[in-house]
């Protein structure tokens, strides 16, 4: 397994959680010195201060330029990241079309639903296949095909990849005239019990 | 979970932006135009309402104990929201072939309710095990050995990446054959 072919299996929310599990700690960690300080482990003295230590403020009143640069600072950062992070969880998964020559004067590009509907009605034609979803991910320069297959019960698993792969994805290889095209396969085992009757076009 | 995290993410981010924007008009504000601060947000009274409170006030020890449970949420939603993917063998290198835990429990399912002695089964499924709950009006262990060696001879004809553990139960029910 490639690690192109592993990425295409679903879309990543690796940053999603990365970003979660940051928030959920800081969170997690500011309410436990609160508590902490509040049961007087760093002191008894210092569990009576008040909130707005007067310490603090007479250091704030002291340097206000460096305070009131450091407060726009984070709150950039913060406005930077928040917005980064609604955006990109907010992207729809990009559907690339294929760039098959980048030549001047000779560009071809491939539409991504063409190649989609071409594999999806090879792979339909597979004996033990009722249904074919297919889709590209990736970027137009390097993709990658992702593939749900539904199964008729008690179909061989080995007789459909073997045909997938020998007939389906060589075809799909010739096509874009490359040696390895990286793809995810999703088996949907015993998703029915009998073939799906040709679509309609 | 995952679907939650899908839900959630966009609204911390979302959070996070507002908060960071707040932050940065107040303070400019505050610099820039003193007379006209606080401009949306009302963060003097809060200030005041503040006031003399000590570490050791309760409503301190309240607000703490909630964000840690908020915090404890958010941070156990990002580690739990992960894939359950069941990997099969790779074909070729540069193809991963993978299934549901929910589609591989459906398959075992189909092949422990061929057995003709079985009345009804339930099955639940990972990439580490396969468990199959089974219901016969016959003895129960004779047909657990057959379930057992239905199950396995499935796997054998499934080609999953890590042979997941089998365990199967089997229990007499009353009823007429």
């Amino acid at each position: 397994m490639s690690r192109r072919s592993r990425a295409a299996v679903a879309r990543s929310a690796g940053g999603d959680r990365t970003l979660t599990t940051i928030l959920g700690l800081v969170l997690v960690a500011t309410s436990v010195l609160a508590l902490l300080v509040g049961y007087g482990v760093f002191g008894e003295f210092r569990a009576q201060r008040p909130l707005i230590d007067p310490i603090a403020v007479q250091w704030v009143t002291d340097h206000t330029a460096a305070t009131r640069w450091f407060a726009v600072a984070i709150g950039i950062v913060l406005f930077v990241v928040g917005l980064w992070w609604t955006l990109h969880s907010l992207r729809p998964e990009p559907r690339p079309d294929v760039s098959l020559s980048e030549v001047p004067g000779e560009r071809l590009t491939v539409e991504h639903a063409a190649i989609c509907d071409a594999v999806r009605h090879d792979a339909e034609t597979i004996e033990g296949v009722s249904r074919a979803r297919v889709r590209l991910v990736g970027t137009p320069v390097r993709p990658a095909l992702r593939i749900s297959l539904h199964m008729i019960e008690g179909s061989d698993v080995r007789d459909v990849w073997a045909e997938l792969d020998g007939r389906v994805l060589a075809r799909a290889r010739e096509a874009f005239s490359v040696s390895a095209l990286p793809t995810a396969v999703r088996l949907e085992l015993d998703a029915t019990s009998a073939p799906t009757p040709a679509r309609v076009e | 979970m995952r679907l939650l995290l899908r839900v959630l993410a966009p609204l911390l981010g979302l959070l996070l932006a507002v908060l960071g924007l707040a932050i940065v008009v107040e303070t400019v504000t505050l610099w820039v135009a003193p007379a006209s601060s606080p401009l949306v947000v009302p963060w003097p009274a809060w200030l005041a309402a503040i006031e003399g409170l000590t570490w050791q006030s309760g409503a301190v020890r309240a607000t703490a104990v909630v964000v840690g449970l908020v915090g404890l949420f958010v941070l156990l939603l990002g580690l739990v929201a992960r894939r359950h993917d069941v990997y099969l063998a790779d074909p070729v290198p540069e193809v991963t072939v993978t299934t549901s835990p929910h589609s591989l429990a459906r398959a075992v399912g189909h092949e422990v309710r061929s057995h003709s002695d079985v009345v009804s089964a339930s099955v639940v499924a990972s990439t580490k095990k396969i468990t199959v709950k089974a219901s016969t009006l016959d003895p129960a262990e004779a047909v657990r050995d057959d379930v057992r060696a239905h199950v396995d001879e499935m796997l054998v004809r499934l080609p999953l990446a890590r042979r997941p553990r089998v365990s199967v139960s089997v229990t007499t029910t009353k009823g007429v054959k």
